[in-house]
């Protein structure tokens, strides 16, 4: 391109690329600060994976989470160890960021001699430290090797799950399942889900044995839990729907708005993430529990609102621009492009959002009764403690009705709106 | 001396994401109901100028001289006002698509309208007449509430077109008008801004991808390639030579009748 200027192709921000950031990082430090903080990198991933590694054998062996059992020093030697074969059989997490990998530097092809050689002046290069100075690191020349940069679109990507990264990956899973499974489920446990099923089998029974009784009570409270889902809905969508707008990537530009937006986004993923159950607690603690209903409400409005935010959000993102484009074509200002050029595209989506987080409630209504937030939640809970177990069935029995039809309404109302 | 009704001077445009260079210090003079068709291989900056002339793109530097006013120095309620003095069509319509044609059309008076009752929608009598009007215009008139994605592309065309007549524009700016459409239906289109252009005296700055509807209905014809003009003259001009300069060795012609 001719009469561009120069500075625009070649004068990228360094930082921009994951290989500037680690300079960034090691900046200060020069050359060596910068590949020893790639060595780090590699023995933090490794002693990630020993921690891992060593928790999950302690909960076997002890049946109790533990602390690394062996000395400090050979902790380090073993994690130092592997970081170096890593380097130098695999590709390391390091060169993998920073886009390099190792090859011969008189050209050909990398050998296990080469790979070999590589891994045991690590230690006389890394180890003192010094060996790191220079253009090319003392591992390097004594294996006669150099990292070279790969470009990244010129050749074939090994499949995942063959890179270094994939395996490690995968290592970590397996530890953690393993892990998982060690602490949640013990033998005994698994012999009585099998012996005990008798036990359970009178509650099922009485469960079918409605009490026609105490129909009375629990439609009452099962109108509760409906006008709470709806109460907590609505209060929910009157905050959301601003917030939404504040929280839409494509809405919020400038540094102003993308730290609101960074902060607002930021905010409702923790909210969302502490479960409905738990909020009910904190405003049971908060109003009092004798007013139960409206602890439950707030808690519902709190996550619905989370919930609703991300939704709108990602809608308002994904909205084709040409609409509003075209609006601000005719010399239309702020509101009109927001009448006509956002609203039509988002107020389907959002009903049909609000349907459906509406729907939720309505289950949600229901466990954040049985911590104390009123409604049919409550009543049942109530009962099972007591072993009233077949007017907690027929407590039950309408729930599963109410949210059946509630579940079907909206998906129908969303079908339309679709 | 006389000033040119529009003067674009060294344009320039630098899209910051994939570092493009779009537009490089391109100048042009436009006169008055002129009907000037922009062409150039895909990626040679056409969208990006006529989107530069309304501001919808920032331009990165350079001016764009309407009469005696500077459009890339206007704040943006200025530019606002300004911008209803040019319609715009485009290659996808950009119609609201679950609306009535008719909402579509009333549209293009948001410009004249307070904030408040461009929110509301309080349209005036006048201007529901007008729509009307210019649905009837471009022979939508019996399509009028009817819902837009209902209508044939070459309809919901002719709805961008009533929609910037509502504007009573002074200049249109067309991209790609017919990019989305078949052979006849291109036609139709061409002679509704034909007519727009003549009858209205409204200036037409449209881009095209054939050559033939360029050379058709163009007053003057700019080439464009790599955010350069590479030609600049009236249709007759662009013989065999010219034509392999602007689109390449390989190209062929191909005709739209
Ligand atoms: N929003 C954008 N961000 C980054 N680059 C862009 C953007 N829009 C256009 N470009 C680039 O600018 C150049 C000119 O694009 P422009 O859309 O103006 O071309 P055009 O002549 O209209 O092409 P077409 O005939 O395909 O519509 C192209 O190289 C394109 O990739
Ligand atoms: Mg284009």
């Amino acid at each position: 391109m001719q009469g561009y200027p120069e500075g625009y192709l070649s004068e990228r921000p360094r930082w921009t690329t994951p290989a500037g950031l680690v300079n960034l990082i090691g900046g200060p430090l020069g050359l060596v600060g910068r590949r020893l903080s790639m060595i780090l990198l590699d023995m933090a991933a490794v002693a990630l994976l020993w921690v891992l590694v060593t928790y999950a054998f302690l909960w076997y062996v002890h049946g109790d989470i533990g602390y690394t059992v062996i000395p400090w020093w050979l902790f380090g030697l073993f994690v130092f160890e592997l970081a170096a074969a890593w380097n130098s059989f695999g590709v390391a997490p390091s060169q993998r960021l920073s886009g390099v990998h190792l090859v011969p530097s008189e050209g050909g092809r990398m050998t296990v001699w080469h790979r070999l050689l590589h891994f045991l002046a690590w230690h006389v290069s890394v180890l003192p430290i010094v060996g790191l100075l220079g253009r090319r690191p003392w591992h390097e020349r004594l294996s006669g090797t150099r990292t070279k940069r790969v470009e990244s679109g010129a050749i074939k990507p090994a499949p995942w799950y063959r890179t270094s990264v994939g395996i490690y990956a995968a290592v970590i899973l397996v530890v953690v399942v393993v892990a998982a499974l060690g602490v949640t489920v013990s033998m005994a446990n698994l012999r009585r889900l099998v012996t005990d099923a008798w036990r359970a089998g009178n509650i099922w029974r009485a469960f079918f044995s409605p009490d026609t009784t105490i129909l009375q009570t629990v439609v009452r409270d099962l109108l509760v839990t409906f006008f709470m889902a709806v109460l907590a809905t609505a209060f929910a969508v009157v905050v959301a729907v601003p917030l939404s707008f504040l929280s839409a990537r494509n809405l919020m530009k400038g540094p102003v708005g993308r730290s609101v937006y960074t902060a607002l986004r930021g905010a409702m993923s923790i909210t969302r993430s502490i479960e409905p159950i738990v909020w009910a607690i904190v405003f049971l603690v908060w109003v009092t529990a004798r007013r139960a209903p409206f602890a439950g409400v707030l808690a519902l409005v709190v996550h619905s609102i989370a919930d609703l935010v991300k939704l709108y959000a990602e809608q308002l993102e994904g909205i084709n621009p040409g609409l509003p484009e075209a609006i601000t074509a005719t010399g239309g200002g702020r509101l009109a492009v927001l009448r006509y050029g956002v609203l039509p595209q988002i107020i389907n989506p959002y009903i049909s959002f609000t349907l459906y987080r509406w729907d939720i409630n309505i289950r949600m209504a229901t466990v954040v009764g049985v911590v104390g937030g009123g409604g049919i939640g409550q009543r049942l809970y109530a009962y099972l403690q007591g072993h009233m177990y077949s007017q907690a069935g027929t407590a039950m029995l309408l729930i599963v009705v109410l949210v059946w039809a509630i579940d079907y309404l909206s998906s129908r109302i969303r079908a339309k709106l679709a | 001396m006389t000033e040119p009704y529009l003067r674009i001077e060294k344009l320039t445009k630098v899209y910051e994401r994939g570092q493009v260079l779009a537009l490089d210090a391109l100048s042009l003079d436009v006169e008055k109901r002129e009907f000037l068709v922009v062409i150039g291989l895909s990626g040679s900056g056409k969208s990006t100028l006529l989107r530069c002339i309304n501001r919808l793109i920032e331009p990165t530097s350079g001016r764009i001289m309407l009469g005696s006013v500077d459009l890339t120095r206007l704040s943006p309620e200025r530019m606002r006002k300004m911008r209803r003095r040019m319609g715009m069509i485009f290659q996808h319509f950009n119609l609201i698509r679950r609306a009535p044609v008719i909402t579509n059309v009333l549209t293009g008076r948001l410009g004249y309208m307070p904030g408040w009752k461009a929110m509301l929608g309080m349209f005036s009598k006048e201007d529901q007449d007008r729509a009307l009007e210019s649905l009837e215009r471009v022979g939508l008139r019996e399509k009028a509430y009817v819902r837009a994605d209902e209508l044939s592309g070459g309809q919901q065309q002719r709805v961008g077109i009533a929609r910037a007549l509502m504007q009573e524009p002074e200049i249109l700016l067309a991209d790609e008008p017919v990019s989305a459409l078949d052979p006849a239906t291109s036609h139709s289109i061409m002679q509704y801004l034909e007519w727009m252009n003549r009858e209205r005296e409204v200036t037409v700055l449209a881009s095209l991808h054939f050559l033939s509807l360029a050379r058709r209905y163009g007053t003057r014809i700019v080439a464009l390639k790599d955010g350069q003009r590479v030609f600049d003259g009236p249709p007759a001009e662009i013989d065999n030579a010219k034509f392999k300069e602007i689109y390449g060795e390989d190209a062929e012609e191909v005709e739209v009748r």
